[in-house]
């Protein structure tokens, strides 16, 4: 017999497993560390569920212990992960239209993600999830201005990488 | 900007990019950290189970081998040897189905249950280790104080024919004994010790969960 908790933890990851699938997209650059972060990410959710009491919404909390677990572990690696060579097939997405400029210019922006910082990255991240800034100032524990200032930040590395 | 609205119209193609993970995959990952946990304790007694035999290998030497001829325990210690291999083999076999258990596992209770389960195995292993320690002292010393003749006189100088010699003897025997059984079971409180407080660990937050 599976616990109630249990039963309601694994349909709720399963419906919202993007998210992670996401986040791991972002800090990983092969399948099999993709995969070996989706599990720890999913432990980590575990491990916090308890605490979880449905005061936000799902969504919101697995973004917020994700982005967590993936930083904690950035963190760890750091050095093993800034000489993992930067993987474009796995990173693009295959489009249907095929726009030779546009995708030089998407294979750039993914390359300068992949460089950012740790924080960085989830400020994208949740940028990219059109999430506005009082929820990206709650997810990741920093306040409004230091988002919206990190931000600024961010989009002007990014102009300089595109429009040198 | 607008390369980054083309950045996020891109992105929210990933959507249907990924391999969806099933639910009992999901099941699968929740259950991981004990599993893990109890193959440890699998790997780590039967690395100490070949670790006794090839301890017997570097140290007999042909003085211990005379040693126990002259102690007459050649028969004794080979027949103590073969019990404890099997039983040890048993714990070892034990271990081996915990493990695969806790792999098949896909509920909180049985994974509750085996751990539970797990534990007292090492907590019997443990105990069963230590007293065949001191049963295997026993059997040393007893034949030592018999047949080793610089024993014998010892005995004799301190207590003639009174039994002091013997109890100051058997007395150190006994603190000696206490004392090795004692470093041994730190070891195991060492190698075994952490593993399980990490099992205890999950079990309790297993246990919050289900109530």
């Amino acid at each position: 017999m599976r616990s109630e908790s249990e039963e309601s933890f694994v349909k709720q990851l399963k419906a919202n497993q993007n998210i992670v699938h996401k986040i791991c997209r972002l800090y990983t650059s092969d399948q099999d560390s993709h995969n070996d972060l989706f599990q720890e990410i999913t432990i980590q959710l575990w491990k916090a569920f308890p605490k979880f009491r449905g005061e936000s919404k799902f969504t919101t909390w697995a973004y917020r212990v994700g982005l967590n677990t993936a930083i904690t572990l950035y963190r760890k690696k750091k050095r093993s992960i800034e000489t993992t060579p930067f993987d474009t097939e796995f990173h693009r997405i295959k489009t249907d239209e095929y726009n030779f400029e546009e995708e030089e210019q998407l294979k750039l922006m993914y390359k300068a993600i992949a460089e950012l910082n740790d924080i960085d990255k989830a400020l994208i991240f949740l940028y990219l999830e059109d999430k506005d800034y009082t929820e990206i100032s709650e997810t990741l524990g920093i306040s409004e201005v230091n988002a919206r200032v990190k931000m600024n930040r961010i989009k002007g590395k990014l102009k300089k990488i595109l429009n040198p | 900007m607008d390369e980054l609205e083309l950045l996020k119209k891109d992105w929210k193609k990933n959507d249907g990019q990924f391999k969806q993970v099933s639910e009992n995959e999901i099941y699968g990952m929740l259950h991981k950290s004990s599993s893990s946990i109890v193959k440890w304790i699998f790997i780590i007694s039967i690395i100490e189970l070949l670790l006794g035999p090839l301890l017997g290998i570097l140290l007999s030497s042909k003085e211990y081998n005379l040693m126990l001829e002259r102690y007459h325990l050649k028969t004794v210690i080979l027949i103590f040897s073969i019990i404890n291999y099997t039983v040890i083999l048993y714990f070892i076999y034990k271990f081996y189905t915990n493990y695969k258990r806790i792999n098949a596992t896909d509920s909180v209770n049985h994974l509750l249950k085996n751990i539970i389960d797990t534990r007292k195995t090492v907590k019997h292993y443990i105990t069963y280790n230590l007293s065949m320690g001191v049963v295997l002292f026993f059997i040393v010393f007893g034949s030592q104080a018999i047949y080793e003749p610089k024993i014998v006189k010892l005995i004799h100088d301190i207590g003639g024919d009174s039994n002091k010699g013997y109890i100051i003897v058997f007395g150190i025997y006994f603190v000696i004994t206490i004392v090795v059984m004692f470093f041994v079971w730190l070891f195991y409180r060492l190698i075994y010790g952490i593993l399980l407080r990490r099992l205890k660990r999950n079990y309790n937050e297993l246990q919050k969960i289900e109530y």
